[in-house]
Parts: structure tokens; sequence; C-alpha cells
């Protein structure tokens, strides 16, 4: 676990020191009392300060025989991969057709089914959100470049 | 003798043909509603709205009673089968629920929570009309100073959370506020973190982030570990959906503590269900002889879990009278 705790403490003292920053350029006191600056800034900097104690810590330590990566770690990484991919096209796509997208290429990845139902499934999943939620319950769901 | 008098009125309104099956529609509907995770009690209640526009308002109250119950157990279902909690008072539920769950207990999971609610809800609900003008007058004697005492009271009890590693509590808690800040200042009306995307100046909503780390999390989990996901056949008998009678007994002392502290912390005003749920936890941990059992996988002592999950649910059982002082009905 020791690679692991320091890509987390390493991870956790950037997150800090970005909050230090756009906190920063927020109002710290205001004439009312504390401004919207004054706790994000708080905040960040004992993230900050926690994640250089994990590092220290960990640098401290003898580090002894670990597995980091699991022989099925990175199928979920392909999953955590393809759910940002399909976040970042849902302006594109819109929302049937980019949960569509995700839906077929889980089956593929995971499931390990043929094309053939992965394609099937995906067009029914985008037919039925769009008509169901979209056409018939008027839910604002994001659309894309083709309106759907 | 008021008090009589006023429960017959409630049960001769309440226990006619029409508004049971009012209720029991209700209850129906919510719960189909409260499986969906992110979908609180005042969402399914403003879409099912419809349903009660035909019916009198005595009729459709009792049906929104019945919506907003059959909700709250709707969440524990997914909470107990799924690890997912469907909406943020049962985020407890899924410490222990799921792991009676995965050793095939989840019918008695799912029992203990429905009647522990049923039982503590009942003997809050009695209390409350009882003392219902003296606790109006404390609840609006609830000012700034007091909920900075509940919220200092809250970071307290975190250390209770904190295990083997501070640290790691810490950070979580930190996370916690950093997500807190995302949206307009409550002071300023100054935007925080939303980088010019309207979407983030209403904030993270709590149950989007519970479903993320609960749901995303087992996804993942279930993933990399697919053999701790096996599915358990077994034999269901009707009989095992209830607990024995030692597991009654040994349930006595929780569903109570679990109704008394639901009902103090449902009378505060902002409150509410998931604070008196998780301060039902703790304190639970607290008065537990084996605190160590908890959370974790049980070896024996089903009767233990059995307590931690009837807790939040009873907890939560004032919420909807308190739901009425807020005024949450009122608009509707």
């Amino acid at each position: 676990m020791r690679l692991a705790n320091l890509i987390g403490g390493v991870f956790v003292l950037i997150l800090g020191l970005a909050v230090v920053f756009f906190s920063s350029q927020l109002t710290y006191y205001s004439e009312f009392g504390p401004g919207p600056g004054f706790l994000p800034l708080w905040v960040g900097m004992i993230i900050s300060a926690c994640g250089i104690y994990v590092v220290i810590d960990l640098l401290r330590k003898q580090g002894g025989k670990e597995e980091f990566f699991k022989l099925r770690t990175r199928l979920g990484l392909q999953i955590f991969i393809t759910i940002i991919i399909t976040f970042l096209l849902l302006p594109l796509l819109g929302f049937p057709i980019g949960l569509a997208f995700f839906i077929g290429v889980t089956m593929r990845m995971m499931g390990k089914h043929r094309w053939a139902p992965c394609a099937l499934t995906a067009i029914i999943t985008a037919i039925g959100i769009h008509f169901i939620f979209i056409s018939w319950l008027t839910i604002p769901l994001p659309r894309g470049l083709i309106g759907w | 003798m008021e008090l009589l008098n006023n429960l017959y009125t409630g049960f001769s309104i309440a226990l006619t043909f029409n508004n049971i099956i009012y209720c029991l529609v209700g209850v129906l509907f919510g719960q189909i509603v409260g499986v969906l995770p992110g979908i609180g009690a005042p969402t399914a209640i403003a879409l099912l709205l419809p349903l009660t526009y035909k019916v009198n308002p005595t009729s459709a109250l009792i049906m929104f009673a019945g919506i907003y119950y059959g909700v709250a157990y709707g969440g524990t279902i997914t909470s107990v089968l799924i690890n997912v909690p469907g909406e943020s008072s049962t985020v407890m539920t899924c410490i222990d629920g799921y792991q009676m769950a995965q050793k095939g207990r989840a019918g008695a999971a799912l029992s203990v929570a429905a009647i522990g609610s049923f039982l503590a809800g009942t003997i809050s609900i009695i209390i409350l009309m009882a003392f219902a003008p003296a606790l109006a007058r404390f609840a609006l004697r609830f000012g700034p100073p007091e909920y900075f005492a509940l919220t200092a009271m809250a970071f307290g009890l975190l250390t209770v959370f904190g295990g083997e590693q501070p640290i790691k509590t810490i950070i979580s808690t930190m996370f916690g506020l950093l997500i807190a800040t995302i949206g307009l200042d409550v002071v300023s009306g100054m935007p925080r973190f939303a980088f010019g995307v309207p979407q983030l100046l209403g904030g993270i909503d709590f149950i989007v982030i519970i479903c993320g780390m609960f749901g995303v999390a087992e996804v993942f989990s279930s993933i990399e570990e697919p053999e701790e996901g096996e599915i358990i056949k077994q034999k269901m008998h009707l009989r095992d959906l209830f607990l024995t009678w030692e597991e009654w007994i040994a349930s006595r002392w929780a569903i109570l503590r679990g109704g008394v502290i639901g009902f103090i912390v449902g009378m505060i005003p902002a409150g509410g269900i998931t604070t008196a749920s998780f301060l039902a936890y703790l304190g639970e941990k607290r008065f537990s002889k084996h605190p160590e059992r908890l959370g974790k996988e049980p070896s024996k002592g089903l009767p233990h879990l059995n307590r931690l999950i009837i807790l939040p649910r009873s907890a939560a059982s004032l919420h909807f009278w308190h739901w009425e002082f807020q005024g949450l009905l009122r608009p509707l």
C-alpha cells in the first residue's frame, strides 16, 4: 500500500495547493466578517499540511514488497476512462447517445460480449431514454448536436 | 384526556377504508421512487403530486405521509441489497445492512429496518403529541449559538470514526468541507469554485456525493475483486424475514435509543433525518459492547448488527413532523 498511499498523499498535496491558490483570489475578509475566501483558504492549507504529512511519513518508512496494480485494476481504469470520455462527449452526443456509448463500451470491455448484442443494447438504450425521459416525461437532459 | 380524544379523532379518520388504500398506494409508489438512488422524499412527493389532485385534503396528506415513509424505506432497500444509499438518511444503513445481505440475511435486515422504524416512530409520535406545545417553544429558541454547538459536536463525533489513522479522518473531513464550499457563498453571494459552470453555482448535493462514494466505489471494487460479488443462492422462507426472539431482545434498547435520538434531533430546526441517523449510529457505537464489529464482516452476533440497522431508520421517524414544522408541506 506504500505506493498507493504515496500517490494519494501527492494528490492531496496538489489539491490542497490548488485550493489555496484559487481561494487566495477570493475576498478573505469583508466588511461584515469572513469573506468567501476565508473558509476555503484554511481548508486548503489544512489539506496541504495533511498531504505533506502523509508524504513525509511514507518517505521515512521502509517500503516492503507490495502489489499496487492487481490483475483487474487495468479493467477498472478502462471503465473509469470511459466514464470520463462519456462525460466529456455528453455536450456533443447528448445524454441518450452518450449513455448508449458508455453501455456499449462497458458491455464489450467488461462483459466480453460480441459486438452485435453490445450495439443492439446501446441502440435500444438510446431510443428508450430519448422517448421515455425526453419526449414523454420532458426531463431536461443534455441534448447533443443532432438534437437528441 | 384531550390527547386521547385527539388520538380517537385521528384514528377514526385515518382508519377508514379509503384512507388506508390511499396510504397503501402512497407507500407503494414511494417505495418504487425511493429505490432510485438520489431521489429523496421532497422530490418524490413533487413527482407524485398529480396523483392527489382529485383527492380530498385529508386523504392527500395521508397519501403524502405514505409516500414519505415509502421513499425512506425504498432507500433502505438499495442500501441493504447493493450498498448504494437511496437517500442521505440511509447512508448508515449501508454499513451494516450490506454486510448482513452478504451473509444471506438481507430479508432480516430489511424487516428489522421496517419494524424498528415503525416501533420507534410510533413512540416518537406519541411523545410529540403529548408535549408538542412545549417542544415547539423549545425548537423556536434554537439560534446561531445552538447551531454552532451542534456543528462543533458533529466535528467532535468524527473522532469516533477516526480509527487507527486520524490523518485520513482529517483529510476526508476537509474534503467534505471543501465540497460544501462549492457554489454561492451564503453570506456574500459570491460564486466559489464554480469556474463558470452554472450548474455548480447551486453547490453539490449531499446525496450525489454519497451515491458516488458508495455506488461508484462498489462498482470498481466488484470489477477488481469479482469473486467478492458472488451471489449467494439460498432458499427463502417467510420466517427468515423476521428476527428470532433473542435478536429482538438484543435490539430492544437500540430501538428505544434510536427513537429518542431521532425525536430530539427531529425537533431541532435544520437537524433533520441525516443528522439523526449519523448521531444514532455514532451513539450506538459508543453504547455497544462490541464496537469493533461495527461495519466489519460479522463472524457471529447478528443481533448486534440488527441493532445498527434499526437505529438510523428509527431516528428518521420523527422527521416527517419536523418537516411539517419547517413548512415544507405547506407550499405543496
